[in-house]
């Protein structure tokens, strides 16, 4: 009597949890078929934003809630920190409560494309109103996932070098252009170094994050390599360590690299004038400023002319609660909110890069380029941004894995060659699926 | 009348009896209920069902592959979590043995009648009280290359600058340093406890029998520990097998690794890269090196006469 019961349990028990762990197919209808713009809706929508710029959302909902009073948008941070979201959603999809719109690392959207939550935008945003072709190519590549648009951009970034005035008018280093191979770049980074007043030519994160990571794939594509082929690891090919070693040079041999063991330490580093360059992006354009650096941005250094820099775009994506009118009215939300005229109250506002190539003109843009005088410079390459990460469930693994990498190379640790070797090794089952 | 009665009573006894005895084990299970639900929901279904994930291939928000044994087997040949296995012994080999000298050492010195034996006690305590977080960023700062206040110590010393917690061959020593200092004091106070509770005839008898201080220390004062010390090792061999906290707010595993334990390797392939699966067999290993652990101690602590657990 006990056992069968007892057995009985499990198997019940069993059968809950792994249909917990399941997801939901994909029927191939469009999840706004037959939506009824009049129709009253709530939807629920994760900013990521913290403080000022989770204002700045509010008030745009408040903003929509009044041209469409049918439309309420519960507007909330979703999580403490923007990396925390994803843990949040995955807890979501688990507990049935996730939001119509939530803000997204581009380099979620494989893992999120594959949970079938996501609604299908390919159609949506391929009518000509919506003007998807504004946005740069590597953006709208991150937000398609598996050949389906599963979000729209939601704010655009690109790395490029940045460079201390100052430091390189004491060494007497003529400035950087944007011309330069990483040859120039090296020769630069070693006379800017002096240890005597610990000063360094540049610097590179070393925590294995994907900071460590993605500041690695533009010099692999522009060595002519790429991240994977097919489903299979391919940065371990000769350009990814021809790409590694010209790190590994400037860390190892000319010691003219400052190595961050977090990610923290080397911006501010740079902003207090012991890092003559960095490679990075617009984000760091607020704190330069509130350092009263006097600093220049250039495109990446290149090899053979070949300048392509890496973004990394944000997502809205858009998740399907098997409601046309919600999922309707989240999608005029979110065209609303990336249109031209919107985006310029947003992203420009919060000292964004504008997500639509028609801003440029706008009185906002002007206002942006005249308070980060390098703005203009990041806004023109992101036109250098012709490949993104690749959209597939495991990057985050991968990731790590080559991070790991560049860490140990960087320090002297091991080649070029055996460390990236070892780390397409340990991520060929991750990706493929 | 009588016989009927008799009669329908008998035939009443049985429901009635049961009825009692079903009220009786609903009072108990009222009691023992809500309790028992907090440790079913919380700890026992979370942990049938981290089984579960494991022996999958999920990452949380995409459909599960059902993989069998294969998570386990990986683990076997994972470089990383042989890295992480190697690195948890090591600051289990060093942790547990001095965490024990050491509290024996500081209890005996704080069994002593001084003057303000109070405040020194509570001064010893106190590190333990603390959160291992702030324990953790409090010793970032005075571990940092550049302005901490221990490269300060050594300059004086006239010995060069170290890099601490950012080279890959100190780091894993400098946390089980800090996590001695935060630790020590629970084995202090267990000791101490443990002092004060051997009998004073024994000593006394020992001294009239002209045993000096360290005989009786050797012969009567430590074999009266022995108990508290399976106690303490199997105690700190746990909080070192699991030591999370630390690791996370000083190096998150790193440099190149280096202080990257069992327990954080699980945080890093769960909660970092998202392989829950992967993650809870790891997991479910650790436990079962633990429990195992566990019962060695145990086993040779009865053999040796001395019941705790």
């Amino acid at each position: 009597m006990r056992t069968p019961r007892l057995l009985a349990g499990g198997v019940t028990t069993a059968l809950l949890l792994s249909a917990c762990m399941g997801g939901t197919q994909d029927n191939g209808k469009d999840a706004a078929a037959g939506y009824d713009p009049q129709a009253t809706v709530e939807l629920t929508w994760w900013t990521g934003q913290t403080e000022d710029a989770e204002k700045v959302a509010e008030s745009l909902a408040a903003e929509y809630h009044k041209l469409h009073p049918n439309v309420t948008i519960k507007t909330s941070p979703g999580a403490p920190t923007t990396d925390d979201l994803l843990t949040k959603l995955s807890a979501g999809f688990t507990g049935g409560s996730y939001p119509d719109i939530s803000y997204a690392y581009g380099n979620w959207a494989g893992d999120l494309g594959a949970s079938g939550k996501t609604q299908d935008l390919t159609s949506y945003v391929a009518d000509p109103s919506f003007k998807w072709e504004e946005m740069p190519a590597a953006a709208r590549t991150v937000a398609t996932a598996d050949g389906k648009v599963i979000g729209v951009p939601a704010l655009v970034d690109n790395l490029a070098l940045l460079y201390n005035k100052a430091i390189f008018d004491k060494a007497g280093v003529a400035y950087p252009t944007d011309d330069w191979t990483w040859d120039d770049f090296r020769a630069a980074a070693a006379k800017l170094t002096d240890p005597a007043t610990n000063t360094y030519g540049t610097a590179y994160s070393v925590s294995g994050s994907e900071d460590t990571t993605w500041h690695l794939w533009p010099l692999l594509w522009q060595n002519g390599g790429q991240i994977l082929d097919g489903t299979k690891p391919a940065f371990n090919s000769d350009a990814g360590v021809k790409a590694l070693d010209t790190l590994r040079a400037m860390a190892v041999d000319d010691k003219s690299m400052y190595l961050d063991q977090t990610d923290e330490k080397y911006h501010p580093l740079f902003n207090s004038g012991r890092i003559g360059m960095i490679i990075s992006g617009p984000w760091a354009l607020l704190e330069i400023k509130e350092a009263k650096l006097s600093c220049g941005v250039a495109n990446m250094p290149g090899v053979n002319g070949d300048h392509q820099t890496v973004s990394g775009p944000d997502l809205w994506v858009l998740f399907n609660h098997d409601d046309v009118n919600r999922a309707g009215a989240s999608r005029d939300f979110i065209k609303w909110l990336t249109s031209a005229e919107i985006d310029a109250k947003w992203n420009l506002a919060v000292g964004n890069l504008p997500l639509r190539t028609s801003e440029k003109d706008s009185p906002e843009f002007a206002a942006y380029v005249k308070e980060y005088p390098g703005g203009q410079k990041f806004f023109d390459n992101l036109a250098n941004a012709k490949q993104a990460r690749p959209t597939v469930p495991g990057y985050e693994v991968l990731s790590r894995n080559v991070g790991d990498a560049i860490a140990s190379v960087l320090q002297g640790k091991s080649s070029a060659k055996d460390a990236l070797d070892a780390a397409a090794k340990k991520s060929a089952d991750a990706v493929e699926n | 009348m009588a016989v009927t009665f008799a009669a329908s009573s008998r035939a009443f006894a049985q429901p009635a009896r049961r009825r009692r005895s079903a009220r009786r084990n609903l009072t108990g299970w009222a009691f023992a209920g809500p309790a028992t639900a907090l440790v079913a929901g919380l700890s026992l279904f979370p942990a049938v069902w981290a089984f579960f994930i494991s022996r999958a291939k999920w990452n949380g928000i995409a459909p599960a592959t059902q993989v069998g044994w294969a998570n386990y087997q990986r683990l076997a040949t994972d470089p990383d979590m042989l890295a992480a296995a190697r690195h948890t012994l090591l600051l289990t080999a060093l942790f547990v043995p001095a965490s024990i000298f050491l509290g024996i050492l500081l209890a005996v010195a704080l069994n002593q009648k001084i003057r303000l034996i109070g405040f020194y006690r509570t001064c010893i305590f106190v590190p333990y009280v603390a959160s291992a977080a702030a324990t953790g960023i409090l010793a970032g700062f005075v571990f940092n290359p550049q302005f901490g206040a221990a490269n300060d110590v050594l300059r004086h010393l006239g010995i060069p600058a170290q890099q601490f917690l950012e080279s890959p061959s100190q780091a894993l020593y400098v946390i089980c340093l800090i996590a001695l200092w935060g630790e020590v004091g629970f084995t202090t106070v267990i000791y101490l406890a443990a002092l004060q509770d051997i009998p004073r005839d024994l000593v006394e008898a020992a001294r009239m029998d002209g045993a000096g201080k360290w005989r009786v220390f050797r012969h009567i004062t430590l074999p009266e520990l022995r108990p508290v010390t399976v106690f303490t090792a199997v105690w700190q061999t746990i909080t070192a097998m699991q030591l999370f906290d630390l690791i996370y707010t000083t190096t998150r595993g790193g440099p190149l690794n280096s202080t990257q334990t069992v327990v954080y390797y699980i945080y890093e392939l769960a909660f970092q890269t998202q392989r829950l699966g992967y993650g809870a067999a790891a997991a479910y290993l650790l436990f079962a090196v633990t429990f195992l652990l566990t019962l060695l101690v145990i086993w040779y602590g009865r053999r040796r006469g001395s019941e705790v657990f």
